[in-house]
């Protein structure tokens, strides 16, 4: 493994020792401006559902002031209607990240029994049942959360899309989502996607606490690892070979 | 009565003129939405043989046929004497009986593969199931039968389209929708719990006048009629817009006649002419009388329950508000999360002072080894 002398760091630990990190880079720009889109998007998103489903509704004479707040319905639907598009475009823009970058392919390796073996142990962890994990660029656990996530996105998406674009059922939208209409009827792509929306919603709440719980207990910069891109690990990670090219060298942004 | 072959036929015969035929079919092309250049069409179509229907009714409550009675443009009359040539329809006819069920069978079998066949309600898809006997058959096999040599199956109604309110939970007789029993054959779904009474005749009289079915949408609906959201057809859309909403139907919102989105108003799933075309000409529709949109013309709409709330209790799950059952998962979560980072905590704290003890021990060890040596 190469690593120029410039990433490695030397701190001092309180308890007086000191220890040799290394400074990996993980998250190319296409991830990490995904995700902050995507966490702009989703608040703004989920905020804007939630009102949809139950507008403020403004007794007689005081809609004025609503309306003085730009806060009418119409408003906010094109606003979760924007932010939706936002959402997509930055999806796409990721899935392109995800094409020509290694460190971007952090896929669960589910047709290895490792895989499995670890994500047990990183769970028996977050159960608290064991101390520590061993070290990952991206531990099991996440990966199969992350999956998870981005599956929950594109059914939010597809249905989004699917409702949206049934205000011209003769159009090209619904040509390419109205099918998703067909099987169950509309009304049940509200409640999928009102469901998925909650879903999506406490999912992003865990992964905040999550994150700041490993930046606290492991100080492995997680947080700020999707801002610069890079993690500070002391030993070499359990999935370096996730981010080594075909030369075997541990590829570098 | 004397039979005719044709509109022109049935002037010819009463003696009217060619002129007030021509001005008859000007207005029929008026009515049925046609641009005035399409008159030489709907001539042609006029100077046609009359389409021979069928009409048969399932399992259902021949609401359907009582709209279809009362459609206005074009007249019921219009098109039960003159546009169509009604050979069977167990609720019109006047005959009864074994001689009108042999009827329908001469019928069938006379003007094989040329009859239009229109369906009222569901079908029971069990023959030995006992349900819904027509004539001492069952009416899964009539309807099949008659199926069999249609040109055309036009399925009148929820129950027909999409199982109605006989496939709604628990569905006691199994019932299906008709394209669910007849395969290998177009049907056009014209479905309203009933339909709109001006869809129903509109659609039989486009078959009649151009001899083919009317364009159809992804679910099979004739697209001039379903081609558009209520919701985005409502008079009421602009209160929706501006957030005037009616929360009760006792509240000054609804006297109103602001949006009854909040009181359950299917009005944004649901696909039919209620917002353009109206009801009884054009006279009002559920929500201009103040009461939200059921979505009668939706695949599954009575289990879309309870009717008014926003968003239906998911079948099955009853799992009932789903922000209030979000927020309680939330709070849960709230809770979980803080027991465990306090236990985290703890546990590293834990960690940290037994590392540190080891240490010291280690230490310890290491100056008693050091001081042995001395």
């Amino acid at each position: 493994m190469t690593v120029k002398e410039s990433q490695f760091i030397e701190i001092s630990m309180d308890s007086g020792k000191e220890m040799h990190l290394t400074r990996y880079y993980i998250f190319s720009p296409f991830l990490r401006i995904f995700h902050w889109l995507m966490v702009v998007s989703i608040i703004v998103l989920f905020a804007s559902g939630i009102v949809i489903m139950t507008p403020m509704s403004m007794g007689e004479g005081q809609y004025v002031v609503l309306n003085n707040w730009h806060l009418s319905v119409d408003w906010i639907r094109n606003l979760h209607f924007v932010a939706g598009f936002v959402l997509t475009a930055s999806f796409l823009f990721r899935i392109y990240g995800y094409i020509i970058n290694k460190g971007d392919r952090l896929l669960p390796n589910i047709f290895r029994m490792k895989f499995w073996d670890d994500l047990v142990e990183v769970m028996m962890h977050y159960c608290l049942l064991k101390y520590s994990h061993k070290q990952f660029l991206r531990n099991p656990m996440a990966r199969m959360s992350y999956v998870a996530i981005y599956g929950l996105i594109v059914v939010e998406m597809l249905t989004g899309f699917a409702m949206y674009f049934q205000v011209n059922p003769n159009g090209v939208g619904s040509f390419l989502f109205g099918w998703l209409v067909i099987p169950y009827g509309e009304m049940f792509l509200h409640v999928v996607h009102h469901i998925v929306a909650w879903c999506i919603f406490l999912f992003a709440a865990i992964h905040v606490y999550m994150v700041v719980r490993a930046d606290f207990m492991e100080r492995e910069g997680e947080i700020s690892s999707m801002i610069s891109g890079t993690k500070v690990l002391a030993h070499l990670p359990d999935d370096i070979n996730d981010i080594r090219d075909k030369r075997g060298r541990i590829i570098k942004g | 009565m004397e039979g005719y072959d044709s509109i022109w036929d049935m002037y010819k015969k009463k003696g009217i003129s060619r002129r007030s035929f021509i001005k008859t079919c000007t207005a029929m092309t008026a009515l049925l939405g046609l641009a005035p250049a399409m008159l030489p069409e709907v001539v042609k179509a006029a100077e046609k043989r009359l389409p021979v229907v069928i009409w048969l009714h399932g399992h259902e409550c021949t609401g359907c046929s009582e709209a279809f009675l009362r459609s206005g443009a074009p007249l019921t009359s219009d098109v039960v004497l003159n546009m169509i040539a009604l050979e069977y329809d167990d609720t019109l006819g006047a005959a009864s009986g074994e001689p009108f069920e042999n009827h329908l069978q001469e019928i069938m079998k006379t003007y094989k593969g040329q009859y239009i066949l229109a369906v009222e309600g569901a079908a029971p898809p069990d023959p030995k199931g006992g349900f819904c006997m027509v004539g001492g058959r069952s009416f899964v096999e009539e309807v099949k039968e008659a199926a069999a040599g249609a040109a055309a199956i036009i399925a009148y109604g929820s129950c027909a389209a999409w199982g109605g309110i006989q496939a709604a939970r628990p569905n006691p007789t199994q019932a299906v929708s008709l394209n669910e029993i007849i395969d290998n054959k177009h049907i056009v779904n014209v479905p309203g719990c009933p339909p709109i009474p001006e869809v129903m005749t509109g659609v039989i009289a486009h078959y009649a006048m151009f001899g083919n079915l009317p364009p159809l949408d992804n679910r099979n609906c004739p697209k001039q009629f379903f081609g558009n959201r209520i919701h985005d057809t409502c008079y009421r859309r602009p209160f929706f817009d501006a957030g005037m909403f009616a929360n009760d139907f006792n509240d000054a919102g609804a006297r109103a006649g602001w949006c009854l989105y909040k009181l359950g108003c299917r009005g944004p799933e649901t696909y039919a002419s209620c917002g353009n075309m109206r009801w009884w000409n054009g006279l009002s529709y559920p929500i201009q009388s103040g009461h939200g949109c059921i979505g009668c013309t939706s695949k599954n709409f009575w289990d879309n329950d309870p009717f008014y709330t926003r968003l239906p209790e998911v079948a099955g799950l009853g799992l009932g508000n789903i922000d209030k059952i979000g927020a309680v998962a939330t709070g849960a979560l709230a809770v979980g999360i803080t027991a465990h980072l306090a236990t985290s905590a703890v546990q590293k704290r834990r960690r940290d002072q037994k590392e540190l003890e080891d240490e010291k021990k280690a230490a310890e060890e290491a100056e008693r080894m050091s001081r042995g040596k001395d």
